[in-house]
C-alpha cells in the first residue's frame, strides 16, 4: 500500500449522532428561555397601541420609582447574597467540621432541604404571625417592657426587615450546597500545611478559602439570582409597600390601574440585563478562582 | 546519646491500644523503615514524631530536646503522605516555596531554594505546573521537594509509594534514598511492603498490634526473625510445628520427620513444642554432596515466577514452597514426582512461639 492508495480512497463519512443525546436541553433552552426572551426583548419596544417606541426603555432610567426599585432589589440581593453566604459558610463549617454528632449534621442537611424551600406566602405568614405588628414575638416583648414597638418607628416592613425574610431561604441554601464542599477539604492539606509550619490562619488564607473560591462564588451569584427574581415572598409580606422591580413588574402586567404590558417586559429586561452582567463578572472570577481546576 | 529517642510512647484512642510501649534511638542520617500490616500503628507511631497526635504515655526527644508537647507546626519535620496531599491550588513552585513563604524568607532565597528542590528531583522544567497535571510519581516527587524545602532534621514518609503502580515505586524508592543519603537527613519510612523496607533502610522496625516485633538491619530481619510474626510477614517462609528430639545435638522432628537445626536448644528439653521455618531458597534438589538435612519429598505444584520457580514440596504431611532460581538448561521434576531435597542445618530455624 502506498501513499496514492490512500489518497485515492477517500474515507468514509460516517453520521455523528452523538448531539442527540443533549437535544433536549436544546430545545428546552429555547423553548423557556431564548424565546421568552426574544419576546421580551421585543414587546419592549411595543407601545400599548402595538407601535413602536423607546418610551419603556427611556422610563428605566428617568422615572425615579423605576430606578428606586431597581436600587432596592439590587441591594437586598447583594445584602442577603453577602449575608446567606457568612451564615450559611459558618454554619456548613459548624456542621462539618465542628465535630458534632452524625445525627445532628442529617437532620441539618435535612432541615436546610425544606428550608431553602420554605419561600413564598407560608415564609411571609409565618414572618408577620412571629414578628408583625400583631404577631407572636412583637407582643410578648411589648408585654414584658411596657412599650409599644409601633410608637419606637420599629417596623419589619421594609427593606431590612424583607432582608431577613430572604435570609431564611438563602441561608439554608448555602449550608446544602457549601457542606460537601467543606467536606472536601482533605485533612492532609490542613495537616501539610501545619507541618510547613503554618498555623490557622495560614491554611485558611492559602489553601482552604482558594479551594473553596469557586463554590462559594458559585453560590453567591446563585444566592443573588434567587433574591433578584423573587416576587411570591416579598408581595406576601409586603403588598406593594415595598418597592421592588419583580412587584413593579406584577403591577403592570396584572393591575388594573398600572397596566402597561410594555413597560412590564422593559423592566424585564432591564433584570435579564442586569443578570447578565452578573453572570458573566461571574464567569470572569471563576476563571481566576479556578485556574488550578482540571 | 541518639538523634531522635523514641521512648516507651503509647497511644491509645478510647479503649483500643494503636501504639503500646514503643522504643527506638534513631542515628544521626539513619533510614529506619516501620513495617507491618495495615492498622498496626505504623501511621500513629508517625504523627506523633511529626505532632498531630499526642502520647498518651511516653516521650519524645530530638536533638537532647524533649518535643513531646511540641506543637506540629514548631517542629523541625518534614512530612511526606500517602495521598501527596499537595495544594491543588498551588503551582510546583508554590507548593514547594509554601514552607518558605511562611517563615517569611525573601522572594530570592525562595525562588533560589525552590530551584535548588526542583533540581534535586528532576523536575526542573514543571515549576508552573499544577499537581493535576502531574503524574502520581511526580506529585509524589514534589511533595518530597515541599517537605525538604525547609531543611528539616528529620523527614517522616508515610507509605509514600503505595498509591504508585510497581515499576515506579522501584524507581522512586531508589531516588528517595539516593536523596535521603546525599542530604545525610535522618528519615522514617513507613511501609507494609517488605520489601520495600528491606531494600532501602538501615535498620527495619517490624510492628504487629501496635507492639514492636523485632528492631534489626534488613539482613537480621530477613535472615534471623526471632518471632514466629516476623518469620512469617517478611518473606515467604514456610513453618511447621515440631517437637525437640535432642537438645544437644539439634534435632527436632515434624510429624516424624527429623530435622537438625544449628540454633541453640539448650534450655529446651525433649518433647517440648516448637515452630520451625526454612526460607523457600534455602532449600535445594539433593545431588552428590552430602548435607545435614537430605529430605524425601513429592512435588505437588510448579509456578514460574520469572527469574525464579517456585516449587511446592510435600515432607511429611507438610507443604513447603521451595524457590530455585530459573535455568533454561537444567530439566524441572514434574507433578508428582517423587524426590528428595536437601537444606543445611543453619537453614533450619527454631523460633520461639
Ligand atoms: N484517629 C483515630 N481514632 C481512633 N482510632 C484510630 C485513629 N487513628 C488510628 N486509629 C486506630 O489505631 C490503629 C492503628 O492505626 P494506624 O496507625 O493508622 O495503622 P497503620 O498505619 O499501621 O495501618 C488502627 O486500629 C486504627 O483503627
Ligand atoms: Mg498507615
Amino acid at each position: 500500500m502506498n501513499v496514492a492508495d490512500n489518497l485515492s480512497k477517500p474515507p468514509v463519512k460516517k453520521m455523528n449522532w452523538d448531539w442527540v443525546g443533549v437535544a433536549p436541553f436544546f430545545i428546552f433552552a429555547i423553548v423557556f428561555l431564548f424565546l421568552p426572551s426574544l419576546s421580551i426583548f421585543y414587546r419592549s419596544f411595543q407601545a400599548n397601541d402595538g407601535g413602536f417606541t423607546f418610551d419603556n426603555i427611556i422610563a428605566l432610567f428617568t422615572v425615579r420609582d423605576i430606578i428606586n426599585a431597581y436600587k432596592t432589589s439590587l441591594q437586598i440581593s447583594l445584602i442577603t447574597a453577602v449575608g446567606g453566604a457568612v451564615f450559611g459558610f459558618l454554619l456548613a463549617y459548624a456542621v462539618v467540621l465542628g465535630g458534632l454528632p452524625r445525627g445532628i449534621r442529617t437532620f441539618m442537611s435535612t432541615f436546610s432541604g425544606v428550608a431553602s424551600n420554605f419561600a413564598g406566602v407560608p415564609l411571609a405568614f409565618a414572618f408577620i404571625a412571629t414578628m408583625g405588628n400583631a404577631g407572636l414575638v412583637t407582643r410578648w416583648i411589648e408585654g414584658i417592657f411596657n412599650i409599644s414597638t409601633r410608637e419606637l418607628g420599629f417596623s419589619i416592613y421594609n427593606m431590612w426587615g424583607l432582608s431577613i425574610v430572604y435570609m431564611y431561604f438563602q441561608f439554608p441554601l448555602m449550608v446544602l450546597i457549601m457542606a460537601p464542599a467543606l467536606d472536601g477539604l482533605r485533612r492532609e492539606w490542613r495537616e501539610a500545611a501545619e507541618n510547613l509550619g503554618g498555623n490557622t490562619y495560614h491554611y485558611w488564607r492559602y489553601v482552604a478559602f482558594p479551594i473553596l473560591m469557586p463554590s462559594l462564588l458559585g453560590t453567591m451569584i446563585l444566592l443573588f439570582g434567587n433574591a433578584f427574581g423573587a416576587y411570591a415572598t416579598a408581595y406576601a409580606f409586603s403588598g406593594s409597600f415595598i418597592n421592588l422591580v419583580t412587584i413593579l413588574i406584577g403591577a403592570q402586567i396584572q393591575g388594573d390601574v398600572l397596566y402597561n404590558p410594555g413597560l412590564g417586559n422593559a423592566l424585564a429586561l432591564g433584570m435579564i440585563f442586569i443578570m447578565g452582567l452578573s453572570m458573566a463578572g461571574y464567569v470572569w472570577m471563576q476563571r481566576r478562582a479556578a485556574r488550578w481546576m482540571r | 546519646m541518639a538523634f531522635l529517642e523514641i521512648n516507651n510512647v503509647s497511644k491509645k484512642f478510647g479503649a483500643t491500644e494503636a501504639v503500646s510501649d514503643f522504643n527506638l534511638q534513631i542515628e544521626k542520617g539513619e533510614l529506619v523503615s516501620f513495617l507491618g500490616p495495615s492498622g498496626c500503628g505504623k501511621t500513629t507511631t508517625l504523627r506523633m514524631v511529626a505532632g498531630f497526635e499526642m502520647p498518651t504515655d511516653g516521650r519524645i526527644v530530638m536533638d537532647g530536646k524533649d518535643i513531646t508537647d511540641m506543637p506540629a507546626n514548631q517542629r523541625d519535620v518534614g512530612m511526606v503522605f500517602q495521598s501527596y496531599a499537595l495544594f491543588p491550588n498551588m503551582t510546583v513552585a508554590g507548593n514547594i516555596g509554601f514552607g518558605l513563604k511562611i517563615m517569611k524568607k525573601s522572594a530570592e532565597e525562595t525562588n533560589q531554594r525552590t530551584k535548588e528542590m526542583l533540581d534535586l528531583i528532576n523536575m526542573p522544567e514543571y515549576a508552573h505546573r499544577y499537581p493535576y497535571q502531574l503524574s502520581g510519581g511526580q506529585q509524589q516527587r514534589v511533595a518530597l521537594a515541599r517537605a525538604l524545602a525547609l531543611r528539616p532534621d528529620v523527614l517522616l514518609l508515610d507509605e509514600p509509594l503505595s498509591a504508585l503502580d510497581a515499576k515506579i515505586r522501584v524507581s522512586l524508592r531508589a531516588e528517595i534514598r539516593d536523596i535521603q543519603r546525599k542530604l545525610g537527613i535522618t528519615a522514617i519510612y513507613v511501609t507494609h511492603d517488605q520489601e520495600e523496607a528491606l531494600s532501602l533502610s538501615d535498620r527495619v522496625v517490624v510492628m504487629n498490634a501496635g507492639k514492636m516485633e523485632q528492631v534489626g538491619t534488613p539482613f537480621q530481619i530477613y535472615n534471623f526473625p526471632e518471632t514466629n510474626f516476623v518469620a512469617s510477614f517478611v518473606g515467604t517462609l514456610n513453618t511447621a510445628e515440631a517437637e525437640v528430639v535432642d537438645p544437644a545435638r539439634g534435632l527436632i522432628s515434624m510429624d516424624g520427620v527429623q530435622f537438625v537445626s544449628a540454633d541453640d536448644l539448650n534450655g529446651r528439653k525433649k518433647g517440648d513444642k516448637v515452630r520451625m521455618s526454612v526460607r523457600p531458597e534455602r532449600f535445594n534438589f539433593a545431588d552428590d554432596q552430602k548435607k545435614d538435612n537430605l529430605l524425601d519429598c513429592t512435588i505437588e505444584n510448579i509456578t514460574f515466577l520469572g527469574s525464579v520457580v517456585r516449587i511446592q514440596v510435600k515432607i511429611g504431611k507438610t507443604v513447603f514452597n521451595m524457590d530455585t532460581f530459573n535455568n533454561p538448561f537444567l530439566e524441572l521434576p514434574k507433578i508428582g514426582d517423587n524426590g528428595q531435597v536437601t537444606c543445611s542445618k543453619e537453614a533450619v530455624l527454631v523460633i520461639s512461639h
